[in-house]
């Protein structure tokens, strides 16, 4: 029970600061809106960051052997059919069969 | 969705409720999803004061589980961190977006309330209460948070007290969660085949940068750029067929 009230400083300090940026791209959307109006290219670039962050953060790992590979694309295909739990319970058990096959 | 028939004023009681009765499905959605972050946060070494700190104060789901992925990789010091922040601000970006086109029905609220209720915009929040419309409150708007942030906050900090349970969770294939979660997330922000030359470009950049860098985290803001790069791109070509 103790260990599950450890603060760690260093991760208090990066959720500290997660935290004021998180906070500001909230505020800042009404905020900017009244001053600026960002032109088409701007608003398209800032649109596609999250998803490309995803991909980024994912590709190297995705594609770091043939059976994740597999089960990835599995779970693109099932991704907008299937409630995301039921998705990644599916690309969980996917990757086991496909480790132990490939 | 007719509900423009209705036209005497709700107490803000009835508009607080209203809020909670509407966000109760994506609550049933959320709470697995918290709970798997939470087991995630676990396995990263996060304690559940950690986690409930992270949740109630950032509040928001997609950047969380890639700020946990990242403190597990490559742990909280330095410059490690100072990624981990970076990171958390490129999945948000879309906020500026989100935040700017409730503008209209923050107008006229004082600064201070309007602050304190944009803490709690995460996109359900923001897709309900763009759904409302005009008749928007500051009542429902809140019968939504409340619901929401309790519900992340507990289904959280639960995941990270029974994550510490499981001992090994790579030998379940779980190591493999974090990618299937995030294509999950992916998946939500497909719009079309318009989507994919963005996404193909992060990719390549991506993997290219991971290859020369060997870990960190730079591949992640080369990919951003790129997929940034690639959709204002694709804009101005639109733009330019359009006038032609």
């Amino acid at each position: 029970m103790l260990e599950s009230l450890h603060l760690d400083w260093s991760v208090f300090a990066i959720v500290l600061g997660g935290a004021l940026v998180t906070w500001m791209t909230r505020i800042g959307g009404p905020w900017l809106i009244a001053r600026i109006r960002p032109g088409r290219a701007a608003s398209a670039a800032l649109e596609a960051t999250p998803g490309a962050v995803l991909v980024a953060l994912v590709a190297p790992a995705a594609l770091s052997r043939p059976s994740d590979a597999l089960a990835a694309a599995f779970v693109c295909l099932i991704a907008r059919r299937v409630p995301m739990v039921v998705a990644v319970v599916a690309g969980v058990v996917a990757v086991v069969l496909l480790r132990r096959l490939l | 969705m007719s509900m423009d028939s209705i036209t005497i004023p709700a107490s803000p009681r009835q508009e607080f409720a209203a809020g909670v009765v509407h966000c109760l499905p994506i609550v049933a959605g959320a709470v697995p999803f918290g709970f798997l972050l939470g087991s995630l946060a676990a396995k990263a070494g996060l304690s559940a004061l950690d986690m409930g700190l992270m949740s109630a104060l950032v509040f928001a789901g997609s950047s969380q589980f890639v700020a946990v992925e990242l403190l597990d990789k490559n742990g909280s010091g330095g410059t490690a961190g100072l990624a981990v922040v970076g990171a958390i601000l490129l999945v948000n970006l879309r906020h500026l977006l989100m935040g700017a086109t409730l503008e209209p029905r923050f107008r006229g609220v004082p600064r201070g309330r309007a602050g304190l209720a944009l803490f709690f915009m995460t996109d359900e929040q923001w897709a309900l209460a763009l759904r409302r419309g005009p008749e928007l409150t500051l009542a429902y708007w809140y019968g939504v948070a409340v619901t929401l942030y309790l519900a992340w906050l507990t289904s959280t900090v639960a995941g990270t007290l029974a994550g510490a349970l499981i001992a090994d969770p790579a030998a379940w294939g779980l190591d493999f969660t974090f990618i299937a979660v995030f294509l999950c997330l992916l998946a939500g922000f497909w719009r079309g085949a318009g989507s994919l030359p963005p996404w193909l470009a992060s990719a390549a950049a991506a993997l290219a940068v991971h290859a020369l860098s060997s870990g960190g985290t730079w591949h992640i803001l080369a990919g951003a750029l790129a997929g940034g790069a690639v959709a204002a791109i694709q804009a101005k070509g639109q733009g330019r067929a359009r006038d032609a």
